[in-house]
Formats: structure tokens, sequence, C-alpha cells
């Protein structure tokens, strides 16, 4: 039997899926890898740990799933976190760690970028959110705060590209993550001149992007006889899981938004135009044949939730972290809705859509004495999914959308899901049955393979494991709610700078 | 006040335990002058606060002791009264000479003890890995202390074994007690995170996965478990793929012999290092360095 495998080099860990050649999932292995974070707001990793962990988790799949089947494997798609940047010596040596997207170091450079005449100019070209996240930030803060490191570079990279340069000995950068470094002009397919000015750097010191379908070089033959491989192995360079995920959770040309609830989160629509917002809150990355996908991320979803977690749950020495989230989930679906009048705001991380403010805070508004820790429980949950419904609104004035699709781990909390389907007054889908991004991946290789007439075709029909419908009365309850929430998430951004002083 | 001290040397009741230096249970009903100063002692000191509010220095810090609370001071550690007082209140310990025991970790604690050495050595890590020399909350330690009194005193059958069982009863506790409230409440990512470090800061080391667990206060299968499910990799797989990342960077990045490479990131001998390489990437080390 044939089949594709695909890599996807994420925050946390590698995932490496296999599918057969109509989209069925076979077998899938992971390796985690640990990020630093050397000061606050720092966050790396070791682009070799990446590496070799990649490769590892490749040879044991291979060797424990793969070959004793006698799966012929035909492509290995890629796919990727975004916003990774690793300077690279001409011998493409790293030089040092990769800073990943939650670094916020970059904090002086964005406000510089984003006072000055450039701003929305080089906004409206990479459609990449000016923000600390950004690799043309992260890059503009090297030229400024790492010289001797900005100079020794030859290149820089992307953690995925580090990983296909280990495996091809080429440098190889798709069109998607290339859209997400906040330099590239995605109406015009090449470097933003204005943009690299600023980042201090020319192109030549940036690979080359091309279509995500690209697969032409591949793997070094040393690395195909170790992993078993035949040399006819196609390797499809693929996108980033952003965009995969999109893909993965539905018909791109449908009226759907996607809504990812992992550690963090995103909302984001598929359609063939940018979407312009003039308040810049928006990203746009590209696709392929012409889809952008665009939307805006949070912060603060699961990580918010873990944090509740570890300082209000009650924990019994033997117990841990997980089960006791099992045991808060089921306390919460008790309470009802609205929490009896208690609100929180979860920027515990800052927050970024829609309100891009690095100093926001968490808050619990409205506390009265008949209020006990199941209230703020369940008010936390309604709180996270405030925030994501905060992004969608904003979204559904530049796009329709009828119905939406949800995915990351949070997608098999049905608490979750229905609070979620309840405050958007939306139906909501979720096909908990396969790692989405994976399913996205392994779309672009096979439409890439031609098993496809097009990423349109692959995305349709895909499975629904879970349905939920929105109950009325609810949604005008959180209605309510959410007025409230969104007026203080504005009114009190004076207050949150003051606060985040004495922090 | 009430007191019962008992010193190595001076009394019958130490004879069969050379090991314990002193043994001493006070209860202070007037505040003593110029009876608790900063001072140093030969062996590990091991002590239980039962009533009393006491404000001492250790090891250069101040902390205040309350009841519950026990605290361990190493030999190379002072502690005492900065006043030189001791205050109100009741208190137990116990001062051992160790065989070895050093900051780095090593321990030897005598042949009085039935601990095999291998755990011996995983404990002296975690006991001196450990910053805070009062611990709270160490509540068998109280019955572990007067168990030992009682056998100190009364000396029924069997009551040498029993001593000597008691002491190893208490090490024991103490450092499960220190890998669990290092893990109170933390959830495995964040525990893995911090052994991630240890392991990254020793990579010379041999470590096993009795070491390994040891160090965050988990059973072998628990954390074999947890480590598999967390991380994808079975805890000497990963450790593999640490070492083997450092060595692609002191390949790449330095002109240090493969020798040198293999052993200062813990593989047994360059040809451990040359073969596992090979499996796992293809090339031979010396290849690899090649082509770059």
């Amino acid at each position: 039997m044939e089949c594709i495998l695909t890599v996807d080099i994420n925050t946390s860990s590698v995932r490496i899926h296999a599918f057969d050649l109509t989209g069925q999932v076979l077998g899938m292995r992971k390796g985690s890898y640990p990020t630093f974070h050397p000061q606050a707001d720092y966050s790396e990793q070791d682009p070799e740990q990446v590496f070799i962990t990649t490769l590892y988790v490749l040879k044991n799949f291979l060797n424990e799933v793969i070959h004793p089947q006698k799966f012929k494997v035909k492509a290995i798609c890629f796919c990727a976190a975004m916003h990774s940047v690793l300077a690279v010596d001409k011998n493409g040596r790293p030089l040092g760690n990769a800073i990943i997207w939650a670094d916020n170091r970059g904090i002086k450079q964005a406000k510089l970028l984003k006072n000055s005449q450039e701003c929305t100019q080089i906004y409206e070209a990479s459609g990449t959110p000016i923000h600390p996240m950004s690799p043309l930030i992260k890059i503009a803060w090297m030229s400024q705060q790492d010289p001797e490191r900005f100079a020794q570079a030859y290149k820089f990279i992307s953690l995925k590209e580090y990983v296909l340069l280990q495996l091809t000995g080429e440098y190889l950068l798709d069109q998607s993550i290339a859209s997400s470094t906040g330099m590239f002009d995605i109406h015009q397919l090449k470097w933003h001149t204005k943009a690299l000015e600023f980042a201090g750097i020319t192109p030549d010191r940036l690979s080359t992007p091309v279509s995500i379908f690209f697969d032409e070089v591949g793997l070094k033959k040393e690395y195909s006889k170790s992993l078993g491989l035949s040399s006819a192995t196609k390797l499809i360079i693929g996108s980033s899981d952003g965009c995969s995920a999109t893909l993965g959770s539905g018909n791109i040309a449908a009226e759907k938004a996607t809504v990812t609830l992992a550690s963090s989160g995103a909302v984001r629509v598929a359609s063939k135009e940018i979407l312009v917002d003039k308040s810049q809150r928006f990203f746009n990355y590209l696709l392929a044949e012409d889809y952008y996908i665009s939307g805006g991320p949070t912060n603060n979803v699961g990580v918010v939730f873990d944090w509740f977690t570890q300082q209000f749950g009650s924990f019994d020495p033997r117990q841990d972290l997980e089960q006791v989230k099992e045991e808060l989930l089921r306390e919460a679906i008790q309470v009802s809705a609205g929490a009896k009048g208690l609100l929180f705001l979860p920027y515990l991380l800052g927050e970024r859509a829609p309100i891009w403010n690095a100093n926001a805070r968490g808050v619990y508004f409205g506390l009265n004495i008949t209020h006990g820790q199941k209230h703020l429980l369940r008010a936390t949950v309604e709180g996270i999914l405030f925030e994501v419904y905060s992004i969608g609104k904003l979204l559904a004035e530049h796009r329709n959308f009828s119905s939406i699709s949800l995915t990351g781990s949070y997608a098999s909390v049905p608490l979750f899901a229905q609070i979620l389907t309840d405050i958007f007054g939306l139906p909501i889908h979720a096909n908990t049955s396969v790692d989405n991004v994976a399913l996205g991946t392994a779309l672009i290789g096979l439409t890439g393979m031609n098993y496809f007439k097009n990423l349109n075709e692959s995305s349709s029909n895909l499975p629904v494991t879970e349905t939920y419908l929105p109950n009325a009365q609810n949604h005008d309850l959180y209605m309510r709610y959410f007025e409230i929430f969104e007026r203080l998430s504005t009114k009190l951004e004076p207050d949150f700078e003051l606060i985040t002083a004495l922090q | 006040m009430n007191r019962l001290i008992l010193q190595q040397g001076t009394t019958d009741l130490l004879q069969d335990f050379p090991h314990i230096t002193e043994w001493a249970k006070l209860k202070v009903q007037h505040v003593q002058l110029n009876s608790f100063e900063v001072s140093s002692k030969t062996g590990i000191r091991v002590g239980l606060i039962s009533e009393g509010k006491y404000d001492w220095n250790i090891n250069g810090q101040g902390y205040t002791l309350y009841p519950g609370d026990v605290f361990l001071v190493f030999p190379w550690q002072k502690m005492g009264s900065p006043k030189g007082i001791l205050e109100i209140g009741a208190l137990t310990w116990i001062e051992l000479q160790l065989n070895i025991f050093e900051a780095s970790g090593a321990l030897q604690l005598g042949n009085w003890s039935n601990i095999p050495e291998s755990d011996q050595r995983v404990m002296g890590k975690i006991i001196t890995m450990n910053q805070n020399p009062v611990l709270a909350k160490f509540t068998v330690a109280a019955g572990i202390f007067q168990e030992i009194e009682h056998e100190l005193l009364q000396q029924e059958m069997g009551y040498r074994t029993r001593v000597n069982h008691l002491l190893d009863e208490l090490f024991i506790s103490t450092v499960r007690h220190l890998s669990k409230t290092e893990n109170f409440r933390r959830d495995f990512p964040q525990i893995f995170l911090k052994l991630e470090q240890t392991l990254r800061e020793n990579l010379n080391h041999a470590w096993t996965v009795e070491e390994m667990a040891g160090l965050v206060g988990l059973g072998i299968s628990a954390f074999t478990e947890k480590v598999k499910g967390f991380t994808g990799f079975s805890p000497l797989h990963y450790l593999i793929n640490l070492r083997i990342a450092e060595a692609i960077k002191l390949l790449r990045q330095t002109n240090r012999s493969l020798t040198d490479i293999a052993l200062s990131t813990g593989f047994y001998s360059s040809q451990h290092f040359s073969s596992t390489f090979k499996k796992l990437t293809g090339y031979t080390p010396r290849d690899y360095r090649k082509t770059q």
C-alpha cells in the first residue's frame, strides 16, 4: 500500500503522521523538544535538537510502523509553526538558538515601526501585523541589539528551512512561511524592499520562496539510505501550521471560519481575497492557488486554563495536572452560563488580536460575596471564549461565515465547544478523529502529486465527528456579558499600562 | 528546662552507634543566653521543631522555624541563633557522621546503612541539589524521631537494628519529601523541563533511568510512562537525542577530536558514539564533519 508522510514541526514537538492516498490516517509518532526562556520575554529553541528529534522520530516511525507493514512512502510533506528566525553562517551552521513566535524581545522595534511612516505600507504589503512575533521585527532587533551575530549571519532562516537544509543540503522556503515573516509582499510575491530596509538586510540574506507544492529537491542520499526510503520518494515543501489547519478542517471554499483552540488559539477564514483592515488587526497569509488565510491569533487559551488548574485546582498528592483539569471541567458544566454575573478578561499573557496590547492583563470583574471557586472557574472558561469570539466578531465584519470548524486539543472538550457555539450563535463542527494540521499537510501533498485536482477538491467531504448547535437563550445571555467584556477590554487600556509598570 | 542530650563518648547509650555524634531533645522554658551560637559541625544535622518559634541563621541566610518544620544542615554549613540564644519551645535533633558527604553530592552513609550504594549516590545528588535547609510540612519526621528516641532509651530486643533502620528511614523520607515538594502542583512538562536542564548540564554523566526518576521524585515505571507520553521517547532515547544534538554542535563548530566529543557528551567511547551516530543519521561522525 502506498502512503504519504507528513512532518509537522510545531512549537512543542514534531509530529509525524502517515496517511494513505485517500487521506486516512495509518499511524503517527511524536517527539518533543523544549523551549528555553533565558530571559523574560525570550523564547528560543535549539535547532540541532529540533533536527535530531525530527530525524529520530522519522527513523523510529519508519522502522516500527511503516517498513514492517511494507507501506511504500511516495512522498514526505512538511509543515511548521510560523515566525521563527535562526541566523546561520555561510556553512549553514546555526549562530545561537532559533527565536520562535512567542518571543517578545522586539517590543521597542515593533513600536518604532508602528509609529513610522512605513508602517501601513509594510502591513498592507506583507499581511503580517507589526508585532514582536514577526521575523521582520526579530531581525531588526538583532541588527540593533546583537550586531556581532547579525554581521556574521549569512542567512536568516526559519526552523523549517533549517531542518530541510539538513535533510537536503539546500535552502528551501515556501510562500506560506515567507508570507508570515512580515517581509514578503503577498501581492507581488517577492521580498518587500521597505520591510527589508527596516530589518537592515538585503534579499540575498533570505531564501527565495517557492510554491508550497515544490518537490524538485530530494533527501540527501545518506538519509534516504539510513531511513530505508527509495530515491523516488518525493519531498514536498508544504505550508505553515495555520494554513494546514484551515485546509484540514474543511472546505476552504465554503463560508466557514476555523477556530483553533490549543495552548494558544486563532480564528481564521480562507478566501481568494486579502482582508483589508484599517486598524491592522488581522494577518493575511498565503496558502496557494490564490487562497489567503486571514484572521487573528490569541495567546490566552489552554495556557490560561492550565494556569487556573494549577493555582486553584485541588490537588490530591497522587493526581497530575490532566486529572485535575478533567475534574474542573466536570465541575464547570454544573455552573450556569454567566457564572452568576462574573466576567473574566483572560489577558494573562498580554494579547494579540483584536486588541494587540502586550500590556493587557487578566481581570475578574463583578465579584460579589456569593461567588465561589466554581464561579471563577466557569468565568475563566467563558472569558477565554469571549476573547476568541471577539476575534471572530471582527472578522465577521469583513467575511461572512455561517458555521465554524473547531480544531486543536480543546476541540474534543465538549464544554468549550458548546459554550463557543452558544456565544457565536453558529453551529460548530469538529473532526476529532485526526490531527487537522497533519490532515491539511497530507492534502497539500496529495494535491501536489495530482491525486486531487486542487486544494478545494481535496478538502471537500472531510468527515465531521461532532456537531454542536447553539442555544438561543444562552446566546442572548452571553451577548449581554460580551458587551461588558468588549467595553472593559478597551476602556482599561490606560490602566493596563499603569499596572504593568508595577510588574 | 527538660533536656536529654546524648553525646558520643559521654554516654553508654550511643556506644553501639559510633555514627551518631549527638542526640538532643530539649524543652526550653526560659530563654537561654549563649547557648546556640552560629557554628558548623563535622556531621550532618537533622532536627525538628515541636513548639515555639526559632529565628536562626543557616548557611548565611536568616530563617524562621515553626512547629512542624524540619531542618537539614550539612557539615560545611553554619547554623545557630544570630543572638546566640535558644528561644522558648521544644526541639529535637540528631547529628550523624557520614563516611563521605560532599557538596558535589557524593554520599556514603556508612556500613550501618542498608541503602544500596547506587541509591545513596542519587540520594546524595537530590539532597545537595536542594537549596532550602528548612523542610516544611515534613510530617513523617516527627514519628521517626519519636521512635529513634524510644529505641535509644528503652533498648528493647533488636534495638540496635531498629535504630539503624530508622536512620535509613529518615534519609529515604527526607529525599522523597525533597523531590515531591519540588514537584507539588507542577505539571509534568514543567517538571521535565527542569530535569532536562540538569541532564544538559551534566551530559557526560552516565544517567540511568533510576537516577532520572529519583531526581523528579517518581518511581521508575511512572516516570518512564510519563516521559514516553510527554516527549514521545523513552527516557534513555530522549537522552540519546540530547547527546547527539550536542555532539552535532561540537562536530560542526569545533575541531575537537571524536573521542573528546564522544566522552563529553556521555558516550562510552568514540566507537559507541560512531555507531549510534551512524545508526541515526546514516553518516559516521567523521564523514558528517567533512560535509560541513
